[in-house]
């Protein structure tokens, strides 16, 4: 019985002339999608090349290990093709100097603003927006349909038990659209290969992996489409109904949920930060130019006109290690206000997520973007690797200056400011164990982590829908 | 020309009785019985409450009060296991647009439980009940009312069920094929099979019911074998019966 229930089902997809038509447009997308991803991925690695050549000639041309500075570079990453996520938003690269802490600058996004307008169109894309309507689109009329054309009395006729009736109807649909879609997918794999991506065992892995989650994103639409169908007594109404539902779940429900996260949980902006920190700088000074006052007060009362050269240095060394220590001081408050604000914007971060995983859609664009390593956790990594890779080269820097003195002779301080020597000479730098910038790779292991969660919500919202559609349909009127 | 059927009912309501949920009373503790080998025919107007009768027997709803037994089994209680014993032609029957009539006749006989029927079963059984061949291998979605009657009569046929329950089978069809239909009920009759009519042409259920039923407001009004009424002017009689007389008033 259900063989033949599940043979129909097919038949009647195959058969529908929307199933080719759809289909067609489906396959044309993500193929588009895929193309231009290599494309843009052959052209950020010319970028990527191209840049740490000219940083390394640059490199070379320094004159002084005092003054030495470099640029550190983000790596394409073949993943980017499928799913660019922050890819195109982060910058390319990082100056790494002594003075300044590295930051990601020129993005994408930020040169070409072009793009930005309608944003790149991936494989991820494809998937959450173009892949989910047509899964609703294909099961929105299941019940409803057959009961509006007459056919579900007829077949109700027979000794058809419903359970039976509704999972055939959603694995005749599954198949009949899976095969299909998993055709395409293998498509765009072939392309990808040919394109000559250097994809790796792992790049497979989580391309592999990226296909999986991308099937249980669509058989949870496909459901949830079953689920209305079972709802709704007309097809037109079950339309309405899905579009909206989708409306929600695709654009919707993820925006609301970082916006939602974002009222729960304030964070301080950065200019906040800075006055705050500002604020507390400019109140010890303060407190420090009175106490400096008072001091010179006492010195003068006890002993007026004979401060000897030996008091006047105590007192001189006295007033340094205050400043340092205020300066300490002011240093380990501005931490502290970043790491609050860090540890804010991880709780509002793990809020907003949580509350958008409400909708498959930010369920499985979340896990695709971790496979993919597209992330937020992307700019975390490379800031992360970036502050070690600044440390190693200052060391780096430090140590060649301390053996060979020479070049610009800086040197600060609180009351005379910044003053700079000449050069003294312009000999080439021995640059031969200068650490490089290692790209920061993502862990696959915390990766499938993380990954295991969307796909159990993924499979929860199918389980949850059918049961939906399951308890609907036993109480269905197939008249 | 009736003749007495031994053996129990196929088809049996018992005090059958329906209030939809808007309070509408459809069918009011009705009774009756169909043997094998017998056709029944229910005559009654528009809203008596027929279709309400066969879809209680079909479970399609469930009963207010009573049962409706096919072959012994109460069909709201086992309805998988009473449905196998039972084919149904609804009055407007539909079939999926997209299947050729074949397909679609492949099908329900493999919903029905027949899953050893071949291209000639099919092809016999369309041309049997009057659907000339050229159409027999074409999608259902051009076809008339009449022709999509009689690839849900052929279907009906095919499931090859002890009991049967016809809706207005006959609506949309031709007169060469009503007059067809009439024979391939009395085909089915010697083959045995219980059959419970829902009609509004008197004259054909005069010709070949076994027992003719009129229903009024959810009620059986009259109820007698088809032997009896051989001399009376059945229409004369219907239309008394609908105007409100008694059983007493209309037989004097
Ligand atoms: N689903 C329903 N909900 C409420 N009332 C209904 C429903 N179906 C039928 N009825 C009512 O039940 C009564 C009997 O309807 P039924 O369809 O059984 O009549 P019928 O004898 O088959 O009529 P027809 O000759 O027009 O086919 C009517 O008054 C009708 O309005
Ligand atoms: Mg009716």
């Amino acid at each position: 019985m259900f063989g033949i229930l599940v043979q129909k089902e097919l038949k009647a997809i195959l058969l529908s002339p929307k199933f080719a038509v759809t289909f067609g447009i489906c396959a044309f997308l993500l193929l588009l999608s895929v193309f231009i991803g290599i494309s843009e991925y052959n052209a950020s690695v010319k970028q990527y090349d191209t840049g740490k050549q000219l940083a390394d000639q640059q490199l070379r041309e320094q004159s002084s290990f005092r003054m030495i500075q470099t640029k550190a570079f983000r790596r394409p990453d073949p993943m980017q093709i499928f799913v660019s996520g922050l890819t195109y938003d982060l910058g390319r690269w990082a100056g790494i100097n002594q003075i300044s802490s590295p930051r990601l600058r020129s993005s994408a996004y930020s040169e070409d603003p072009i793009f930005a307008v309608f944003r790149f169109v991936d494989l991820a894309f494809v998937v959450t927006v173009v892949l989910s309507l047509l899964a609703v689109l294909f099961t929105y009329d299941a019940v409803c349909g057959e009961r509006e054309s007459g056919t579900l009395p007829l077949v109700f006729s027979n000794a058809v038990p419903r359970a039976q009736y509704l999972l055939a109807k959603g694995i005749g649909a599954w198949i009949g659209l899976v095969v299909p879609v998993v055709l395409a997918l293998l498509l765009c794999m072939l392309m990808v290969i040919l394109a000559g991506v250097p994809m790796t065992g792992e790049h497979w892995l989580r391309t592999g992996l990226l296909m999986l989650i991308s099937l249980l994103f669509f058989t949870s639409f496909m459901v949830i489409g079953l689920f209305i169908s079972a709802l709704t007594r007309r097809s037109s109404v079950s339309f309405l109904v899905s579009l909206v539902v989708w409306v929600a779940f695709v654009l919707i429900i993820p925006r609301a949920g970082v916006i939602a996260a974002g009222q729960i949980v304030r964070v301080p902006s950065v200019a906040e930060i800075q006055g705050q920190r500002d604020a507390f700088a400019r109140d010890r000074w303060n407190l420090f130019r009175q106490d400096l006052d008072s001091l010179f007060e006492n010195r003068r009362g006890a002993e007026p006109d004979s401060m000897t050269e030996e008091a006047m240095w105590t007192h001189m060394q006295t007033q340094d290690s205050m400043r340092r220590a205020i300066e300490l001081d002011i240093n380990a408050f501005e931490a502290k206000l970043y790491e609050d604000l860090s540890r804010r914007r991880n709780v509002q971060e793990r809020l907003a997520f949580s509350l958008s995983r409400v909708s498959p859609a930010s369920a499985f664009q979340l896990a695709a973007m971790s496979l993919a390593g597209t992330d937020l956790d992307l700019k975390r990594r490379y800031e992360d690797g970036l502050m070690i890779f600044r440390t190693q080269f200052v060391d780096y820097a430090n140590k060649k200056t301390e053996d060979s003195p020479g070049g610009f002779q800086i040197s600060f301080s609180s009351d005379k400011g910044m003053s700079i020597g000449t050069p003294r000479s312009k000999a080439q730098l021995d640059l031969t164990d200068m650490p490089t910038f290692v790209p920061p790779v993502q862990q696959i292991g915390a990766t499938v982590e993380g990954l295991l969660v969307d796909a159990g919500l993924l499979t929860l919202y199918s389980l949850l829908a059918f049961a939906g559609a399951f308890v609907a349909f036993l109480r269905y009127d197939v008249r | 020309m009736m003749l007495e059927v031994p053996g129990a009912a196929m088809l049996e309501a018992v005090t059958l009785t329906k209030r939809y949920e808007d309070g509408v009373l459809a069918l009011d503790h009705v009774s009756f019985a169909v043997k094998p080998g017998q056709i029944f025919a229910m005559l009654g107007a528009n809203g008596a409450g027929k279709t309400t009768a066969i879809n209680l027997f079909l479970n399609f709803i469930e009963p207010t009060d009573g049962e409706a037994r096919i072959d012994g089994i109460v069909t709201h209680k086992e309805p998988l296991l009473a449905k196998q014993r039972v084919a149904y032609v609804s009055e407007n029957v539909m079939l999926y647009p997209n299947f050729t009539a074949v397909q679609n006749l492949d099908y329900f006989a493999r919903l029905g439980g027949k899953t050893g029927y071949t291209k000639d079963d099919y092809r016999s059984v369309l041309l049997r009940v009057g659907l000339s061949e050229d159409a027999h291998n074409k999608r259902l979605k051009g076809f008339s009312k009449g022709m999509r009657q009689k690839c849900g009569i052929a279907i009906a046929i095919l499931k090859d069920a002890p009991a049967i329950l016809l809706d207005e089978p006959t609506s949309g069809l031709d007169p060469k094929a009503g007059f067809e239909f009439q024979q391939l009920l009395d085909s089915l009759r010697t083959e045995g099979k219980a059959i419970l009519m829902s009609t509004h042409d008197i004259f054909r259920a005069k010709e070949v019911a076994d027992i003719i039923a009129i229903m009024n407001n959810g009620r059986i009004v009259m109820q007698e074998p088809a032997s009896r009424l051989l001399g009376q002017d059945l229409e004369r009689l219907y239309m008394q019966y609908m105007a409100g007389h008694t059983a007493a008033e209309a037989v004097a």
